[in-house]
């Protein structure tokens, strides 16, 4: 009701119907939908190869060796479960959150190698590891990083979605 | 209706819809606990077996099976030259590594010569990470096929054949075993069953992986690496350049005073291996 208020005080625009209308809720799905393939494509791109999967995290010299292979191990699969549960639209709003702290450490990650001076591929999608000083895309990485975080925020905002299991459990 | 009652009334119906609101809100909260315990749950569920499986899957840092000949605590070098030469050229290559082949393509003959002088035994890591980073699998299977030369008792000869045949690196030709098997052929007395056989069933693919592992898990980051009695001399030794004639001389120089090793070995570590005896015959004329 409150929302409604608002609406009538400040005669909203058109951005601001879209946002807040019904339309947000399609518009939701779509966002949910994004973030679920790049989860998606994250994890499988990462399961194929084991030990590649542990130099990607290696190669950012952050973590010790004992926690390379646990984290090369099950990362991928965290961002497949994440992927799933978007896809599905179950508990939107705290997998965003999730999918937001996670991005949050990617970036934080690839700043980090990229302040250190060390070459490296962030090995977001697959790959990893060190690669020429002249072949470093941290900058396309972190951008790329940062849209994805913007999906997350959109979905921490507004987690009403439509065709997800939470609006089924919510009606 | 008096205005009392219809108070009345109101304030029924109100306190009707906040205890309404109240287990509304309980409810409520009560289905975004259970939703969140099972989001956790999954996520929690799905790494846990993610890093089981991922495990089991994953190949050992100590392989079961290693190529005739090749030494080191888990077998993971191929000598090439005899084993007592006193100057050891330790070299980290990818097969599908250009800057490995234009090196070489240019230093064969030169470190060919150190080797048969006694003077020079090279231990060579075949590392296959560039698969990772461009897709494909030709480093992986020309190492395995590497390998297979090597316990054949042919693999100086025919790692030269494959680096002078070298595609293109974003070409993923030696990911085609035929094309592996083919180049064998330049290779006298390497085309047999049993170097066939080797290839097409990838017998080393766990000492591939377990080489790579080692380079992983190593301070070396590109390929190639060269280190020279264990000092790095490419690009470049101190300030000075590598070119044939400089490693010549740098060889000479470590070497001064010492005893050299057997000469005229032609760079073939024996195939020690009773498995390897039958393909070890010397090449046909």
């Amino acid at each position: 009701m409150a929302s409604q208020q608002t609406v009538q005080a400040h005669r909203p625009g058109a951005l601001r119907r879209v946002v807040q209308g019904p339309a947000s809720e399609w518009i939701g799905l779509a966002v949910r939908l994004g973030l679920a393939l790049v989860w998606g494509w994250a994890g499988l791109a990462k399961i194929s190869d084991p030990a590649e999967a542990a130099q990607a995290v290696r190669a950012y010299e952050i973590l010790p060796e004992s926690l390379v292979k646990p984290i090369g191990y099950g990362l991928p699969f965290l961002e497949l479960a994440l992927a799933l549960l978007l896809l599905i639209g179950l508990g939107t709003r705290i997998v965003a959150v999730v999918s937001a702290a996670l991005l949050l450490t990617f970036i934080a990650g690839i700043t980090s190698a990229w302040a250190r001076g060390i070459s490296i591929d962030c090995g977001c999608f697959g790959g990893g590891g060190a690669v020429d000083a002249s072949k470093t895309e941290y900058l396309q990485e972190i951008l790329r990083d940062t849209g994805f975080l913007l999906l997350a925020a959109w979905l921490i905002a507004r987690p009403r979605t439509r065709l997800s299991v939470d609006s089924w459990l919510a009606s | 209706m008096s205005e009392k009652n219809r108070e009345g009334k109101r304030t029924a119906r109100e306190r009707l819809k906040a205890q309404q609101a109240v287990d509304d809100a309980r409810s409520k909260r009560k289905k975004q606990l259970a939703v969140g315990g099972v989001v956790l749950a999954v996520i929690a569920a799905a790494v846990v077996v993610g890093v089981v499986v991922q495990n089991q899957r994953s190949k050992p840092d100590t392989p079961t099976a290693a190529p005739a000949g090749t030494i080191g605590d888990k077998n993971l070098v191929i000598p090439v030259g005899a084993a007592d030469a006193p100057s050891v050229l330790t070299v980290y290559e990818d097969p599908r590594c250009p800057a490995c082949g234009a090196f070489e393509r240019e230093f064969s003959p030169t470190i060919d010569q150190l080797q048969d002088q006694g003077k020079l035994v090279v231990h060579s890591h075949i590392v296959s990470f560039i698969d990772r980073s461009l897709g494909g699998k030709g480093s992986k299977t020309a190492a395995n096929a590497l390998g297979c030369a090597q316990t054949a008792g042919r693999f100086r000869d025919y790692h030269d054949v494959l680096y002078r045949n070298q595609p293109d690196e974003t070409s993923d030709a030696f990911g085609d075993k035929k094309t592996l098997l083919d180049l064998a052929k330049q290779v006298p007395g390497l085309s047999t069953p049993a170097f066939e056989s080797c290839v097409n069933d990838g017998t080393y693919a766990g000492w591939v992986s377990a080489v790579q592992q080692d380079f992983d898990k190593s301070s070396f980051k590109s390929t190639p690496t060269l280190l020279l009695n264990g000092e790095p001399i490419y690009p470049k030794k101190g300030d000075e350049q590598i070119s044939p004639d400089n490693l010549v001389k740098w060889v000479n120089e470590a070497n001064q005073g010492k005893k050299l090793g057997a000469t005229g070995s032609n760079g073939q570590s024996p195939a020690p291996s009773s498995t390897a005896a039958e393909s070890n015959t010397p090449p046909s004329p």
